[in-house]
């Protein structure tokens, strides 16, 4: 658009909207330019051995952050995997078989999960799924109930409401006229979710695990209480199952333990610890981003 | 959003309390050790005299310390003697340790361990079990179960005694991977409710039910116990100070809290959640 045109809509609508938008996008750069230059020293002790590097060890001043990493991929992709299953399993039952009103029903109570305050997600875990999970693993002798698979277990149950209705949606936003043509040409209802109605949703639902997983990348309190938080944890074998059950540490749970008290004052550990964080917001605004993208994509080709 | 940092609602709460509040809070933080007493202490107070008062445990010792360091506060509380590193992080802050009383780091294990007939270890089987050359209970005496150390979080009162008993200075601790546990209520829970399970934890916590406390043999082969006779003799090697903490002298809310506290019935209270009050250990 031309300057002239900008000109002649610069409405107070325009003004104060861009306004709004601004101080938005001013606080993410803010962030961004804060945790950086906070993170300066690190990454001039450490250079890329900060991302690389297995050993952390703050009195030794040895800041490796792979293993946090880890835990946190293995934590979120792993509660990804359980929550999409049923989630989308969830959305087509209530999408394609519910009547709409109890679909909104059933809608309604799922959204209210998500509105469960985290720390009360975090302290179920340490009553009881903790517990569950040690006595459900006493075969294979885990030496505590924190473990990765716990944290992943309680995620998978948090971002199971964001990944069902957005699903949901995604489906009911196929219009029905599809769904009509399809039992007209013969197929049964199963057919016509499994090859008309999914296909067409696709990006939406594939928007909707990404966005379960940005949040399953940030959640800090219920992860922090029951992962175990051990640190330098670095499987041997990566394609092994046995890091499962054990304790591990991801960045939000270093981020939320006692560190944070130490490492302040002393420039290149605190600067270690922003680094965490700026690690964090990296992996967390690339997956949005790319669920964000991908929603849109399916807007735009409609 | 990102950065859940425990030091973050502490600071935003502080900056926008007087936006709301008229009168002046007061505000605690600190210790889940020294927590127990200052809580109920923090309720008569409110009862009675009307106080305006906000008590919280985050980050524990070392989190009292800064807060008070960052004049987020205006009481700390700390389950260990202020370190110099502590002093040398607030240069302009005046850091006055008042002495309410005294409790014990013990090291408690879980029911499995206790029946096994486990009662007590010398110092370097416990430096052995935290760093991790001994992996099973039966090297020590105990049952045939891998060994499942909680290890309290650094920057807590009750780590810092732990190293400096093992290790007599916190600095000097080696560098060791184990799951660690933040307040003594997840400490508790957690080693109850695992096998084979140990961690340190205020003595007055180990309530001989769910977790045991052992005793520490000393050089001699004497097995001593963290009683309060021991503790006040300080006979039992990890008996610690418990304090609250000012930047100088108290003033205000914040001194008719402290003298509250040094009363005889605040002193009950210590004595009520199983410390040892001031005026047991001039014995």
């Amino acid at each position: 658009m031309s300057i002239a045109g900008w000109k002649r809509r610069a409405t107070p609508t325009l003004l104060f909207s861009f306004g709004f938008s601004a101080v938005a996008v001013l606080f993410l750069l803010m962030m961004l330019v804060l945790f950086l230059w906070q993170s300066i020293p690190v990454w001039r002790h450490e250079g890329f051995g900060y991302l690389f590097g297995k050993q952390w060890f703050y009195r030794g001043q040895q800041f490796g952050a792979l293993p946090m990493i880890y835990g946190t991929v293995v934590v979120a992709a792993l509660a990804l995997v359980m929550a999409a299953l049923v989630g989308i399993g969830t959305a087509i039952f209530i999408a394609e078989f519910l009547p709409s009103r109890a679909r909104l029903i059933v809608k309604i109570m799922v959204e209210l999960l998500s509105g469960i305050p985290s720390v009360v997600y975090g302290l179920l875990g340490v009553l009881f799924l903790r517990n569950w999970v040690y006595a459900a693993l006493a075969h294979f002798d885990p030496l505590s109930g924190d473990t990765l698979l716990t944290a992943a277990l309680l995620l998978a149950v948090m971002i199971l409401p964001t990944i069902m209705t957005l699903t949901d949606d995604a489906l009911r936003g196929v219009p029905s006229a599809q769904r009509t043509a399809a039992r007209g040409l013969g197929l049964t209802h199963t057919e016509t979710i499994l090859s008309v109605t999914l296909p067409q949703a696709a990006p939406g639902v594939l928007s909707a695990v990404l966005l379960g997983l940005g949040r399953a990348l940030g959640e800090t309190i219920a992860v922090f209480l029951v992962v175990g938080r051990q640190d330098n944890q670095w499987p041997s074998n990566l394609l092994s199952l046995r890091p499962l059950i054990e304790s591990g540490q991801t960045l939000t749970s270093k981020l939320g333990g006692s560190e944070t008290h130490i490492a302040y004052g002393d420039p290149l550990h605190w600067a270690a610890i922003v680094g965490l964080g700026l690690i964090l917001l990296a992996l967390t605004v690339a997956v949005t981003m790319t669920g964000i993208r991908l929603g849109t994509r399916k807007a735009s080709d409609a | 959003m990102m950065l859940r940092s425990l030091r973050l609602p502490l600071l935003v709460s502080t900056l926008l309390a007087p936006l709301w509040t008229g009168a002046a809070t007061l505000k605690i933080n600190g210790s889940t050790t020294v927590n127990l007493p200052v809580a109920e202490a923090a309720e008569m107070l409110r009862a009675e005299q009307k106080m305006d008062i906000q008590v919280d445990t985050q980050g524990g010792s070392s989190g009292g310390i800064s807060a008070l360091g960052d004049g987020l506060v205006q009481i700390g509380m700390a389950s260990k003697h202020l370190s110099d590193a502590d002093r040398a992080k607030y240069p302009k802050v005046s850091f006055k340790e008042i002495h309410i009383g005294e409790d014990a780091v013990a090291l408690v294990v879980s029911r499995d361990v206790w029946e096994s007939g486990l009662r007590a270890l010398t110092k370097e089987q416990v430096r052995d079990i935290y760093e991790g050359r001994v992996k099973n209970w039966k090297q020590v005496g105990g049952p045939d179960r891998r060994i499942a150390f909680f290890n309290k979080e650094p920057g807590r009162g009750t780590w810092e005694v732990f190293v400096h008993w093992l290790y007599g200075d916190p600095k000097k601790a080696p560098q060791v991977s184990l799951p660690e546990v933040g307040g003594n209520e997840e400490s508790r829970n957690k080693v109850a409710s695992t096998k084979g399970a140990v961690s340190q934890l205020s003595s007055s916590w180990a309530n001989g039910k769910t977790v045991f406390a052992l005793a520490l043999k000393s050089e001699a082969g004497e097995a001593i116990e963290p009683t309060t006779e021991n503790i006040a003799t300080h006979k039992y090697p990890m008996s610690r100070p418990l304090f609250l903490l000012t930047n100088g002298e108290a003033r205000d809310e914040a001194k008719v809290f402290v003298d509250f506290v040094l009363s005889e019935r605040g002193q009950a209270l210590v004595k009520k959640h199983g410390y040892l009050a001031l005026e047991q250990l001039k014995k």
